[in-house]
């Protein structure tokens, strides 16, 4: 297969990658937000194109004029790499925010590190504070994927004996991260803010992980973490103390604390929702006066886990799937020979089977066969329908009982943000016909990273804004609701 | 008489709770397992072979069909519900001493978890097939199970656990179990738990699915 070479201004990152390649797949990786989702009317995608050539389609050349731009522009979302190019990206001169605007920043001296620290990936960028520039990326695999992918098992593991383990290694790892951006940019730091989920927050700050493997599952060990580089075994010098901002409840982390603040729905009239299709799948709802929030055991199959040819948002997997005259076609990340199916294809294979009667109302498969065949090799068996109705289910539910304890109707819900690892890819027409959430399509908007977006404010903010949101934020047991299973076994239903 | 209870089973079977249910489709309009119930009751059948002949091989054939994969939760909660909805008229005859039952079930979710989907699904199994069922709910301790044991001698322990992290309390209650009430069998069930870690804990029995649970008891009823 033909390869090309993409080089990132300024990040100064090369990558090889096969002839087709979409750039959404390559530039999502690096915390780059498609805030329209792809559909070209945002802008907020473009590149400089320094040098080769991209192509453009009539449509994508009627988006470039409509927004404006000169013809060196092009709208990464519409932009496939056919030969060798050098691209300048726009965003990582801006702060771009979850509804498409630009972050009000008040300048700072010197430089900080934004880290999302993932149950399964780490992203961490290096900011000119000054111009809230985006100097350098690196993305990684969190190392403690080898003790459980998701979060029970990573406590389980901790519990096990293996967390002094698992705290010196994601140490290690994000210590590298940011010395690998200061050997580009040799820097001094001013600041580095991290945020995560309970559990990372936990382990990172080797905090005692055990209540939260069982009932009531509470600690008040949550709080804003303050460390200093030498007990991180890191060997750079970092002016203020690194800070791991405070979780919002026993399931609900300083990531989405981040993500409030990035959709800006605690400054709200109106109800905005943010869903969080990750490995813990929260789900918050609120405006300026009250905010309520959960986490749901949703995540593992929108990340691959439990559905039989299921991965991550990789090379390799189906990112999405269309009917085309009764045919389901598949677009496969990096161009390449399909491997398996991530979140936003599942999404897509549920809603089309659906549509094709293929399967029931009740996810059974009318055949009566074991499996639907997908596209070559790749199919669903019916075991994975079931999972999938299971995490739908899980999503659905948790967005009623939250509207429930705001005594709002869901569709006063104004509008709903989805993020996650593959949230860029997500076609929202299919989300809405699986039933996970039940509101019209145009209230529907996908985001990608709100966490990484909130922790890049979080260097520019201080704590009193963060205290805010906490106050306001009411943190519920969905299971703890009584009308829980009839509401969850209700939206395992496709109707 | 026999029709009445071929339907009885049928209404149970596919889960439609009285005639105004709108599940499931090929049935709308038709009499739903409450009004069959209380036709049959009329006609003069016996409430026990109401239960027998009608209840029980409906769930049976839903248990079945959901450990072969063919139906899920959803069509299982719909057909307790239709089972729900007889039990309802047969209760007198059960309080009468009119309907026997196979024995009793004690069954809780494990202390420190909250999960009860799973374990109110062989809740309702185990009703369906004809035992009478003590549910003591989520986050339940030793203690607890044998105070129910000492209300229900001879009856047999269900524990249930969705966690890795919560599965472990089973070792504990099982011991407490055993020394406190001895010769009291136990089963346990739940996404982590598997057969090893049944015979580890020392417990008689691990039910991968709710009609294994069913047919563990029914074994030791007869």
């Amino acid at each position: 297969m033909i390869k090309h070479s993409i080089r990132l201004h300024p990040l100064g990152k090369e990558l090889m990658v096969n002839d087709q390649t979409p750039l959404i797949d390559v530039l999502h990786e690096f915390g780059i937000e498609f805030p329209c989702g792809g559909k070209g009317t945002c802008g907020k995608c473009k590149v400089r194109l320094l040098e080769g050539e991209i192509k453009t389609t009539e449509d994508h050349q009627q988006k470039i004029e409509k927004l404006g731009l000169s013809d060196d522009w092009r709208l990464a979302c519409f932009s496939k790499c056919t030969t060798d190019i050098t691209l300048e990206i726009d965003q990582f001169n801006h702060l771009i925010l979850a509804d498409e605007s630009e972050f009000d920043f008040c300048p700072q001296e010197g430089f900080g590190v934004a880290v999302d620290l993932g149950t399964t990936t780490v992203v961490a960028q290096l900011i000119d504070l000054s111009s809230a520039k985006v100097l350098a990326v690196e993305t990684m695999l969190n190392p403690q994927v080898r003790f459980g992918a998701d979060l029970i098992s990573r406590i389980q593991s901790c519990i096990d004996g293996n967390q002094t383990e698992m705290t010196r290694i994601i140490r290690a790892v994000i210590g590298k991260m940011i010395d690998l951006m200061m050997k580009k940019h040799p820097v001094e730091l001013q600041k580095v803010v991290l945020v995560g989920n309970s559990v990372m927050q936990l382990i990172f700050s080797n905090g005692n992980v055990s209540p939260l493997s069982m009932y009531p599952f509470k600690t008040d060990n949550l709080g804003l973490k303050t460390l200093i580089p030498e007990e991180l075994g890191w060997n750079f010098q970092v002016k203020e103390k690194v800070k791991f901002y405070p979780s919002i409840g026993s399931f609900v982390g300083s990531d989405i604390l981040a993500g409030i603040l990035a959709t800006g729905l605690h400054q709200k009239e109106k109800f905005t929702a943010l869903i969080d299709l990750g490995t813990n799948g929260e789900i918050v709802i609120g405006n300026k006066n009250q905010i309520v929030c959960a986490s749901t055991a949703a995540g593992p199959a929108f990340e691959g886990a439990n559905i039989s040819m299921g991965m991550r948002a990789v090379t390799g997997a189906i990112s999405s799937l269309n009917l085309v005259e009764d045919k389901i076609e598949a677009i496969v990340i990096g161009n390449t020979a399909p491997k398996g199916i991530c979140g936003s294809a599942l999404i897509d294979a549920i809603a089309i089977l659906r549509k094709l009667d293929l399967i029931g109302m009740f996810g059974e498969i009318n055949s009566g066969e074991t499996a639907i065949q997908i596209t070559g090799k790749v199919s669903l068996s019916q075991k994975d329908i079931n999972e999938f109705q299971l995490a739908k289910a899980a999503i659905a539910t948790g967005l009623s009982i939250l509207a429930r304890k705001l005594s709002i109707e869901l569709d006063e819900i104004e509008t709903i943000y989805i993020a996650g690892g593959f949230g860029s890819y997500i076609n929202i027409e299919n989300l809405a016909a699986t039933g996970m959430i039940e509101l019209p399509q145009e209230k529907i908007h996908k985001i990608g990273n709100t966490a990484l977006i909130g922790a890049k404010m979080f260097l520019f903010s201080d704590t009193e804004m963060y205290e805010e949101i906490l106050t306001k934020t009411r943190h519920i047991n969905l299971e703890g609701d009584p009308n829980f299973q009839n509401i969850y076994v209700d939206k395992m239903l496709f109707l | 008489m026999e029709e009445l209870l071929e339907k009885l089973l049928e209404a149970v079977e596919f889960g439609k709770v009285d005639q105004k249910s709108p599940y499931p489709p090929q049935l709308k309009g038709q009499d739903g397992s409450h009004e069959i119930t209380i036709s049959a009751i009329e006609t003069g059948i016996s409430p026990q072979r109401i239960l027998e002949e009608a209840l029980i091989p409906a769930m049976a054939r839903v248990g079945k069909k959901f450990s072969e994969n063919k139906i899920f939760v959803p069509q299982m909660l719909m057909s307790a519900r239709a089972m729900g909805a007889s039990m309802l008229q047969l209760k007198p005859f059960f309080t009468s001493g009119d309907i026997k039952t196979k024995g009793t079930f004690i069954i809780g979710t494990v202390k420190g978890d909250l999960h009860d989907i799973g374990k109110n699904l062989v809740a309702m199994m185990v009703e369906g097939g004809g035992w009478s069922i003590v549910d003591l709910g989520v986050d339940v301790g030793s203690d607890r199970f044998i105070e129910a044991l000492r209300n229900n001698p001879g009856a047999i322990v269900g524990i249930s656990a969705l966690l890795t992290t919560t599965m472990v309390n089973m070792g504990e209650i099982v011991s407490s179990i055993k020394e406190e009430v001895p010769d009291t069998k136990i089963l346990i069930g739940g996404a982590p738990v598997n057969d090893d870690f049944c015979q580890k804990i020392g417990a008689d029995f691990y039910a991968p699915d709710p009609q294994g649970a069913v047919e563990y008891l029914n074994k030791m009823a007869s």
